[in-house]
């Protein structure tokens, strides 16, 4: 059955063009289930481009696209039966109150009984921290209010997905908070798919990660591989006294791919690829410490963090283009 | 904790999912504000208004009128009656299309422009859902409160001048020609709405028809066979009771009812195509 499929959602080649401008170009992409699932991109990149492909709000110009492995064009109401949806501005019925906000949206999916649908809604108030706050009008809200509300009514039919278009993108840092705290809350109960530009919310809750820019999937994958970055494992090994006969000792090494030296404050930092994780753990060490001249000053993986390999890969796409 | 199993699935067939709780939401823009009570009372008050200082107070266009005018309506109370009428069913009908236009031009554009439509319809919602409860949950009111109101209290005003109920037939047919030249304005600004990304085509275009609508047929006399816009003087005529060619009377009838479905399909298309 699809239904057990490891993938929420799969694309193939699902394109999206207004006029001349190629909105999403060829995206291939597959979120797994129950996986928080942080889908990145600068500005214009196409992410709430594809949020809307995948909810039906708009026609693919090529491709295809499945959810729940139901067609996102011809099953698109069965779809949105089993998603709830966050828009990056979130609307709502403003004359309408938090609670009833969240039974009108409740409505949609169920018909009653009236007391199990409040007390559904009365539990996403919980949930997001409103619960003091139900039966005022929404005109009052602050921005990070309405965001939590948003979530709330989101996840009132208790969806298989969730698609979030940059959850907490206009929030300070205290309502960024709140809402990433609520999307970890979730994780167990559902797939998550959000789109954001800001990486450090999505190294803190996010699982698996895709990069999207101008239109192109970049990058994908679980976090620690992407954390990982485009280089292979590099260790950064710094060293006191002469370190010039060290380069051509590590070249001669079958296991190590490349070894770059940089000066910084009397020490030399080499930065050495290597394609063989185990071999380097044990051996990399025993190779530089076999010159007695050499004082081994720092030794360590490099760690990348999301930033930086975002930035290289976007920068490294735009210079390719 | 509540679980999905608990709750009762939505009851909408496929084909009109989320109808109900749309057409809940519609309607209670109406009954559940003042927007109900405000626009009763206003469109009674104007054209019932009107149509009263035409009755009861001294008309001018009464002492002005000839003898074998007067002749020809049955008497001066009777020429007084084809007088006020006139305020209230060819005055009328083009006053209140202007209503339905001001109270419908934002339905659909309103919600597009705030994201509201965009919400609504990442919900399991048929487009088609969509626009019949914008159709069926505002023609409800529009027709109760700017036709059926005004018109219950013109009867009565009418029946007291005359000292005997008014007969009721041809006033009634008056209002139902009143009810499609409403009718026709709504679907065709709800229309509009689908159509234009901003309120002053919408406005223009239904305007421009309720305006120049009658000028125009003037000059190309087929156009009052094949529009509504003769349907003033045809409501005016028909609930007075005077002879008014039947060959027309149908003839604009019907073209107004197949325009206003044309223009419910159109919007239904249009709106199925719309990108968000």
């Amino acid at each position: 059955m699809k239904q057990l499929d490891a993938f929420v959602i799969e694309t193939d080649n699902l394109s999206k063009s207004f006029e001349e401008v190629h909105a999403l170009r060829a995206v291939n992409l597959r979120v797994p289930r129950n996986s928080i699932f942080g889908f990145l991109g600068p500005n214009g990149a196409g992410k709430t481009t594809l949020m809307k492909l995948l909810l039906g709000l708009a026609r693919p110009t090529s491709g295809s696209g499945t959810i729940f492995g139901l067609d996102i064009v011809t099953e698109s109401v069965a779809i949105r039966e089993r998603i709830g949806y966050l828009a990056q501005q979130p609307r709502f019925i403003e004359q309408l109150t938090a609670r009833e906000n969240l039974v009108f949206t409740a409505k949609f999916f169920f018909s009653g009984p009236p007391a199990k649908i409040r007390a559904r809604c009365d539990e996403m108030l919980e949930l997001v921290g409103l619960s003091d706050k139900a039966d005022r009008p929404i005109k009052g809200f602050s921005g990070g209010e309405k965001q939590r509300l948003g979530i709330a009514l989101a996840q009132v039919n208790y969806p298989d997905l969730l698609i979030l278009d940059e959850p907490a993108s206009a929030l300070d840092p205290l309502g960024r908070q709140a809402v990433l705290d609520v999307m970890a809350r979730l994780r167990k109960h559902t797939t998550v798919f959000y789109s954001t530009h800001i990486l450090d919310d999505v190294q803190r809750v996010s699982d698996t990660v895709a990069i999207l820019n101008r239109g192109q999937l970049v990058a994908g994958g679980p976090i620690e591989q992407i954390l990982r970055g485009t280089e292979g494992v590099v260790y950064s090994v710094g060293v006191k006294g002469r370190s010039d006969g060290l380069g051509t000792r590590l070249a001669r090494l079958p296991w190590i791919t490349q070894a770059m030296v940089a000066q910084r404050n009397g020490t030399s930092v080499w930065q050495v690829s290597v394609s063989d994780e185990k071999t380097a753990e044990r051996e990399l060490l025993r190779q530089v410490l076999a010159d007695p001249s050499l004082t081994v000053v720092e030794f360590n993986r490099k760690r990348y963090d999301l930033e930086e390999v975002f930035m290289n890969i976007v920068r490294g796409d735009g210079h390719d283009g | 904790m509540t679980a999905n199993a608990e709750l009762h699935k939505a009851r909408d067939g496929q084909g009109l999912r989320g109808f109900s709780n749309l057409f809940g939401k519609e309607s209670r823009a109406w009954w559940g504000t003042h927007r109900w009570w405000v626009n009763g009372l206003l469109w009674t008050g104007v054209l019932c208004g009107l149509t009263a200082i035409m009755l009861f107070l001294p008309n001018e266009e009464v002492f002005a009128a000839s003898a074998a005018e007067v002749a020809l309506a049955g008497g001066e109370t009777a020429y007084t009656l084809w007088i006020g009428l006139n305020i209230f069913f060819e005055f009328g009908v083009s006053l209140l299309a202007i209503g339905t236009v001001v109270l419908s031009q934002d339905l659909i554009i309103g919600e597009r422009h705030s994201g509201v439509a965009e919400w609504l319809l990442s919900k399991p919602v048929r487009r088609h859902a969509y626009i019949w409860a914008k159709v069926t949950a505002n023609a409800l009111p529009v027709l109760l409160l700017l036709v059926g109101l005004p018109s219950i209290v013109t009867y009565g005003i009418a029946s007291l001048r005359l000292g005997m109920p008014f007969p009721v037939r041809p006033f009634l047919s008056g209002v139902g020609i009143m009810a499609l030249n409403t009718w026709f304005y709504l679907s065709l600004t709800l229309m509009l709405g689908t159509l234009f990304n901003s309120r002053g085509p919408i406005l223009g275009v239904a305007l421009a028809s309720i305006l120049g609508g009658g000028l125009l047929g003037g000059f190309i006399e087929p156009l009052f066979w094949t529009t509504p816009w003769m349907l003033p003087k045809v409501a005016w005529l028909t609930a007075t009771g005077q002879t008014i060619s039947a060959e027309m009377r149908l003839s604009a009838l019907v073209a107004t009812t197949v325009w206003s479905a044309a223009f419910i399909l159109v919007a239904l298309m249009q709106f199925e195509k719309t990108e968000y």
